[in-house]
């Protein structure tokens, strides 16, 4: 019995680095899926009319999708300090795997919520474009304004991995 | 997939097609053009060229403007979610099939002729079927009420010949059936939008019914029920003079509509400048949903735009025909889009 606690102990804090990672990954890029549909169909909308809108419209509704980007950058960061990429040996303890797992948290809610947000912004500007393509500036700026508190989060969880010593 | 998700795509198709429809400028070019030819010429630089080929006979321009907005319907039927959204325009087309169809099977029973030529395409039910099944009474399948309402208006017409009765019938069937389209959707806006066809519509009759010098009695049964204004209401203002019409329903948005129109003591001019305040009205009642990029309102507001323009392009067509005064013309186009 003591040898299977002990076990658990061990395994228990690469777990939580792994489930801070899987979160990470999965909500911001599932916000990044949904928020890139969302200005998806808008784009389809005013490129049935006008097809030479694509350009204008990639732009705006690749926004999203930095979410996902910075979400997989984490995961990395987590799994490369506790060792798993590459079959390192490093040693998790469960407090440390707690940490690196709550570390991951920021980038996955607020990458998460800012995407799909993000997405219907994108979706706005598209249709503002539609009608001006002369403020495409403008209408970059708008959904960027969404950008910020993915780009906070993914700092904060970034600055909580890097103050975690392993 | 939710309703704001359905509509993302719709909206969006409607913003890209925005800048085809007629804006002030080009209007101003139909005015100033040289004759019906100019004018037509200025159309042939725009999306109804394909419909005028160079003709400049009265007919030719009409059809052109039938084929645009029936184009423009089905357009809308193969990507709007909702299609009663479109059938709320276009079934008044069908209710005026019906009404052309009636009046010449009465017309031939006392050795007139048909006047089939009269029908539109831009209706819901196609003009051979529709023949086909009002000639051979098949009335059965009938959609949006006419099923029952046609029988009706031959049994009226049999017993008192009265033509006036038979549109009545017709027309409040007409509204119950719009009304019902918009309850379909689901969506208030829409429903407050029919709401306010139906008041545009009453407050027109209206006008009309005290100018043929109508009394409330008589009044009564040309109203229609469902709007924001009761009709018992609206009654009650036909003894009043005109001017005190807007402070009467100032609760109703409709009466800022009726309040921007002055009666000038001439009738005709009056009814003409209120026509296009209630129709300005019913657009300004959409420009809200503009701002928003899910609304099914936005649908309406296109269609509603697009109607308009139809409208003014064959005011300003029929008065180069007619050689009308240019400012007197551009005072009765409608606001665009």
């Amino acid at each position: 019995m003591e040898d299977i606690i002990a076990t658990m102990a061990e395994q228990l804090g690469p777990a939580l680095v792994i489930l801070g990672a899987s979160l990470a990954v999965g909500f911001a890029g599932s916000g990044s899926a949904w928020g890139i549909g969302i200005a998806n169909e808008a784009a389809a909308g005013i490129m049935t009319e006008d097809p030479k809108k694509f350009g204008y419209a990639l732009v705006l509704l690749a926004l999203p999708g930095t979410q996902g980007i910075y979400g997989l950058l984490v995961a990395f960061i987590a799994m490369s300090k506790a060792g798993l990429l590459g079959g390192g040996g490093v040693s998790i303890s469960i407090w440390q795997g707690l940490g690196i797992g709550c570390a991951c948290l920021p980038i996955a809610i607020a990458g998460f919520y800012s995407a799909i947000w993000q997405g219907k912004s994108s979706a706005a500007s598209i249709l503002l474009i539609s009608k001006r393509p002369d403020q495409i500036g403008k209408a970059v700026i708008l959904p960027a304004m969404c950008e910020t508190y993915a780009v906070f989060a993914l700092l904060m969880s970034i600055m909580m991995l890097t103050g975690i010593k392993v | 997939m939710s309703r704001s998700e359905a509509y993302g795509y719709a909206v969006a198709r409607i913003r890209a097609m925005e800048p085809m429809l007629f804006d002030a400028a080009l209007y101003q070019r139909l005015l100033d053009a040289d004759g019906l030819g100019g004018a037509l010429k200025v159309m042939g630089e725009t999306g109804y060229a394909k419909g005028l080929s160079g003709e400049e006979s009265g007919d030719r321009y009409d059809s052109a403007l039938e084929a645009e907005l029936k184009a423009t319907y089905d357009e809308f039927e193969s990507f709007v979610p909702d299609r009663a959204l479109v059938d709320i325009f276009r079934v008044p087309y069908d209710f005026h099939n019906v009404k052309v169809l009636l009046k010449s099977n009465f017309n031939a029973r006392s050795g007139g002729r048909k006047r089939w030529d009269l029908m539109t395409s831009l209706g819901t039910i196609p003009t051979d079927d529709l023949i086909v099944r009002i000639e051979s009474e098949e009335y059965a399948l009938l959609p949006y009420g006419l099923s029952q309402i046609v029988p009706s208006c031959m049994t009226v017409w049999e017993q008192t010949r009265d033509l006036v009765e038979v549109e009545r019938l017709l027309d409040r069937g007409l509204f119950a059936a719009i009304a019902a389209l918009a309850e379909s959707v689901g969506d208030p806006g829409v429903v407050m939008w029919v709401k306010s066809r139906i008041d545009s519509e009453n407050i027109r009759n209206l006008l009309r019914l005290k100018r043929f010098g109508f009394d409330a009695a008589a009044t009564v049964p040309f109203l229609h029920g469902g709007g924001t204004i009761d009709p018992m209401t609206l009654v009650s203002l036909l003894p009043e003079p005109y001017d005190s019409w807007a402070r009467m329903i100032s609760y109703s948005d409709a009466g800022s509509a009726i309040a921007s129109v002055q009666d000038d003591g001439n009738f005709d001019n009056l009814i003409v400048a209120l026509e296009k305040a209630l129709d300005d009205y019913c657009q300004s009642r959409l420009e809200n949903a503009r701002y928003s990029q899910n609304s099914p309102e936005n649908v309406l507001a296109y269609l509603w735009g697009k109607e308009m323009e139809v409208k003014n392009i064959r005011t300003v067509l029929v008065s180069k025909g007619a050689d009308s005064d240019r400012d007197e013309v551009k005072r009765r186009l409608r606001h665009g889009y």
